[in-house]
């Protein structure tokens, strides 16, 4: 009983969304520290695809389960919910994790509420302690890290977004079909009468080697609009801070953050940040880190290679005019 | 027709205080301000009361000092105001919250439709909707954009990651609404101070028939176990300066390292 961990593979029309990939990086050295098995599962409408998804053949999970349905065709929340709990229920892991993709977090509480079971939301990293396994994930309003643990099993979470980086394993995962004892009627209320594929160019945000990240201290949409200027010399993708996203100067994916998403550029210049822990706990990882800053205090300039005090509006003007001139 | 609505108050950012101990909010202590995201909830409220003639029931659980944020809703659309309060919520986790929600809800019905914002601003966990759902029994969506009724039947539209999709659903059912809707409307003057002297009913853990061990910090099976700071060495070089100065600098240094061509 609880002697293996469950990973969420988000499948979408013959592919497995990366974040499912990315989780089973903590979740494995978990799974090796608890001496527990680590197993991708999915719900496939049609097992034959499995081969199309070449991601499979070298994850780093020991076993891949799927259930098939011809219902899983698309994502149905109650159905999807209602499986996996007697799933859970039937085979009884020792947690159960989800990428915090849309999807991730449309499933993953309604699995929680149908068990009954605590469920942390944003996990950023994980710890290990005796027989206990910890999540980390900033605390509300201060600028400190919160360790929380869960009073129930199967523990619970879902995984911030990038946060760990994709590994491959050595050994191909057995795969195997799972059927559930129990005779769950696989249907749902939801009908879905019309789909509409939405073609967005996802945001190169997370792979970009230079990241310029805007905050409030930019003060203007106008000074916002100069930083993307100075992206697109740079060859730079631009992040921001939760403020601007809540005031909609850019889409949610530009977030960095808790919330959002964990950039590892080489170059990551922050204009008019403060640096509080949901937003650094995004970017601490960069190679190098340049804070620009009217204030010397300010978190982000304590953490940064290289902080540079002046205002980030004349500065931005007197960069981007030197630029020009020198022809860059 | 019956919808329900559901909002949340949170902390102005600069009034937050934590419990050293327990490391949840103080609510009760900060000054809260309607969740933002809960706007679009109460415009598409507003919208199906417009087309359909819905009676409107916002509820809120926290402590008293939500109740200008429900006259805020009334304001715009609400029919009905309940407030569910109780000391023994406090430090409720997304389970326990989506506990007494739940109840809350069910005591009400009949009832086609509840709406809730996509998430909150000080929790981003966006759990509740679809936890309360589960604990219901009932189907829920997130992200949705847009609903109408057919013949009986609610039929939502949601964005997910990958499309736009129209879904059809016998009530009822919980949908979190998309945050960016093209308009919001403000709430009218005239409801405004017809809620001046009107008070939320207010229900208790008594009233909703929930016990204390459900509810709260005892109740919410993720605990805190401590806190750390994270300590960053200061090891950062500091320019300060003119800026035409900082830039020629910058640019210099963006060269050597191969950031920007020489
Ligand atoms: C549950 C939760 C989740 C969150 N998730 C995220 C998240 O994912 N990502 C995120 O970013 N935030 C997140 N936040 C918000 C976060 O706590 C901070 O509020 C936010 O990061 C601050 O943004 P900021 O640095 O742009 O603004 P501020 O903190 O206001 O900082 C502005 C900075 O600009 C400087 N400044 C002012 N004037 C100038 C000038 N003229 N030139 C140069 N500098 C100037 C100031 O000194 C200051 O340091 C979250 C909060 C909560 C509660
Ligand atoms: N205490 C509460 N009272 C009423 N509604 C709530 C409460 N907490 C969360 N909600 C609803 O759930 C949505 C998502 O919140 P959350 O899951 O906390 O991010 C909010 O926008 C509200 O509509």
């Amino acid at each position: 009983m609880g002697n293996f961990i469950l990973a969420y593979g988000e499948y979408h029309n013959g592919k497995l969304h990366p974040a499912s990939l990315e989780i089973l990086t903590p979740l494995r050295e978990i799974a090796d520290k608890l001496k527990k098995k680590l197993v991708l599962f999915l719900l496939i409408e049609d097992a034959e695809r499995l081969k199309e998804v070449k991601a499979l053949e070298r994850t780093l999970c020991d076993e891949i389960w799927y259930l098939e349905s011809q219902e899983f065709k698309d994502f149905k929340d109650d159905l999807f919910g209602k499986v996996i709990a007697e799933l859970v229920k039937e085979t009884n892991p020792y947690g159960v994790f989800f990428p915090a993709t849309p999807q991730g977090m449309a499933l993953a509480p309604r699995v929680a509420g149908e068990l009954g079971v605590g469920l942390c939301a944003h996990v950023n990293a994980f710890e290990v302690e005796g027989e206990t396994l910890y999540m980390l994930r900033p605390s509300y309003g201060e600028n400190i890290i919160a360790k929380l643990y869960s009073t129930t099993l199967p523990v619970m979470a879902t995984v911030s977004l990038h946060a760990f980086p994709i590994r491959e394993g050595n050994k191909r995962p057995e795969i195997k079909e799972i059927t559930l004892k129990e005779s769950v009627k696989f249907e749902s209320k939801l009908k879905i009468r019309k789909v509409k594929p939405i073609k967005r160019e996802p945001s190169r945000l997370t792979v970009a080697k230079v990241v310029l990240a805007g905050g409030l201290g930019l003060k203007r949409r106008e000074n916002f609009e100069k930083l993307k200027i100075l992206a697109e010399i740079l060859e730079a993708e631009v992040g921001v801070t939760r403020p601007l996203y809540y005031a909609g100067w850019a889409e949610e994916d530009r977030m960095i953050g808790v919330s959002g998403v964990t950039v590892r550029p080489k170059l990551y210049i922050g204009f008019g940040i403060s640096g509080a822990i949901q937003h650094t706990i995004g970017m601490e990882n960069s190679e190098f880190i340049i804070a620009i800053n009217t204030d010397k205090e300010a978190p982000l300039v304590k953490m940064a290679h290289l902080s540079l005090i002046v205002d980030a509006e004349k500065f931005l003007d007197a960069l981007l005019r030197q630029l020009k001139e020198g022809g860059n | 027709m019956r919808i329900i609505l559901c909002i949340k108050g949170v902390p102005k950012p600069e009034t937050v205080k934590v419990d050293p101990e327990t490391h949840t909010l103080k609510r009760e202590s900060a000054e809260l301000i309607l969740n933002p995201f809960d706007r679009s909830a109460i415009e598409m409220a507003a919208r199906l009361k417009e087309r359909y003639g819905a009676e409107v029931i916002v509820i809120s659980m926290g402590p008293p000092n939500v109740v200008p944020l429900l006259k805020e809703a009334y304001g715009v659309c609400a029919d009905r105001m309940i407030l569910l309060s109780d000391r023994v919520f406090a430090g409720s986790d997304t389970l326990a919250t989506s506990r007494v929600l739940a109840k809350a809800i069910k005591k009400l019905s009949p009832f086609e439709l509840i709406l809730m914002g996509l998430k909150s601003a000080d929790g981003e966990t966006a759990q509740v909707p679809p936890e309360t759902a589960a604990l219901l029994g009932i189907p829920s969506l997130i992200n949705v954009k847009d609903i109408f009724f057919e013949k009986g039947k609610i039929v939502a539209v949601r964005e997910t990651e990958y499309t736009l999709e129209e879904i059809e659903v016998s009530p009822p059912l919980i949908a979190s609404i998309y945050p960016k809707l093209d308009y919001l409307r403000p709430p009218s003057f005239k409801r405004l101070l017809e809620v001046r002297n009107k008070e939320p009913e207010i229900l208790t853990s008594k009233d909703l028939g929930l016990k204390e061990e459900e509810l709260g910090l005892s109740g919410s099976p993720t605990r805190v176990s401590g806190v750390f700071e994270k300590k960053f060495v200061e090891r950062g070089e500091i320019w300060e300066g003119d800026p035409e100065e900082l830039a020629k600098r910058l640019i210099i240094l963006l060269k050597e390292k191969g950031f920007l061509k020489a």
